[in-house]
């Protein structure tokens, strides 16, 4: 009976401690469970931050844009300026080649191209003759040719390789001829750049320059050459 | 009395194993109840030790004390005023006069021995 009693009453006191270790149990489990959501609640934190992050991103994308459109216009403004340049720099081109051409008609560079090549040699000597000017050549001879050949189109013109200018003189000094102060003997070659054939046709006309000068007993001889390469005037004149 | 330590390894161990969700807002009644556990326990503990210690009384202000703190948290929830607590506060108070009580009974009784033998 005694017996029965006491496990009767440890019976009861087991079973407060079982019911308590179930209570403290089950909150110790249950708190750490919870510790652990709230360590998820630090990465909630974290998902802040990285909204946080995700608009200073967004901000500093927007600054990108507007500073690449600010690029934009500021290339527009330089391709508009180049193109400004660009422009200019024709225009310097053009007056480059309009310099370059004048100085070649000044003859102040060397010039290259195609054209003909005409020799007035004097006449041989004829006993029957009394006028040795007669089978001269004289400084009207030249100036005819020359003449001719400017109005066919020569660009440039030479003398026994003295270039010709617009303000070469051409002077009779009795058996020579003076171009610039320049004394040039018999015979004369003169060259010139232009087209040969419109200038030989030029040359070659009936009556022309070439009849003109054989019916003074000039040797004439006439050739077009693909290159011809005159010097440019030395010094101011 | 061996009986009681394995109820209370059962217990521990259903407690652990158990995969029971409570929402948050019951955690409190938990706890409030654990502390009125321990108060209860504590205080059978002291009357046992005063040879005061009476089943009815102990079992009943178990269980009783359990659910009292539990529906005192929960009434406080309703009523917004934090009522859980006081329930704190007073097993909290009790818990450690208990102990106290409990500590200085043990002193008593082990000097006592001491002087015995002493005696002896």
């Amino acid at each position: 009976m005694r017996m029965i009693k006491v496990k009767g009453k440890h019976v009861i006191l087991s079973l407060v401690c079982l019911v308590l270790g179930f209570m403290i149990a089950f909150s110790y489990h249950f708190t750490q469970k919870e510790i652990n959501q709230k360590n998820t609640n630090l990465t909630s934190k974290q998902w802040e931050k990285t909204l946080d992050l995700r608009n200073q991103l967004i901000d500093i994308e927007e600054l990108n844009r507007k500073l690449q459109k600010e690029l934009n216009q500021k290339q527009d403004k330089v391709l508009e300026n180049e193109k400004d340049l660009s422009k200019e720099a024709d225009a310097y081109l053009n007056l480059a080649e309009d310099a370059e051409r004048y100085r070649m008609f000044l003859g102040k560079v060397k010039v290259k191209g195609q054209g003909v090549k005409v020799q007035l040699s004097d006449g041989a000597y004829d006993p029957e003759e009394e006028n040795i000017n007669n089978y001269l050549v004289h400084e009207h001879h030249v100036f005819k040719v020359i003449n001719e050949l400017y109005i066919s189109g020569a660009a440039a013109i030479a003398i026994n390789g003295q270039r010709l200018t617009s303000q070469s003189y051409i002077l009779c000094d009795g058996p020579v001829i003076t171009v610039d102060g320049i004394q040039h003997p018999a015979p004369f070659v003169i060259t010139a750049i232009g087209d040969p054939e419109v200038l030989t046709s030029a040359l070659n006309l009936t009556g022309g320059v070439k009849d003109q000068l054989v019916n003074d007993n000039i040797v004439f001889s006439l050739e077009k050459q693909n290159e011809i390469i005159l010097n440019p005037i030395l010094g101011n004149s | 009395m061996w009986l009681p330590l394995l109820g209370l390894i059962i217990g521990v161990l259903l407690g652990l194993l158990t995969d029971i969700r409570i929402p948050e807002e019951y955690s409190n009644y938990l706890s409030i109840a654990v502390l009125a556990a321990l108060d209860t326990l504590f205080g059978g503990i002291r009357a046992h030790l005063q040879n005061i210690y009476d089943e009815k009384v102990f079992v009943s202000g178990f269980f009783f004390n359990i659910l009292l703190a539990a529906s005192l948290a929960f009434l406080g929830v309703h009523l917004g005023v934090d009522l859980y607590l006081a329930a704190v506060f007073a097993f909290g108070v009790r818990l450690f006069q208990n102990i106290a009580v409990i500590r200085r009974i043990l002193l008593t009784k082990w000097s006592t021995n001491k002087e015995k033998i002493e005696k002896n």
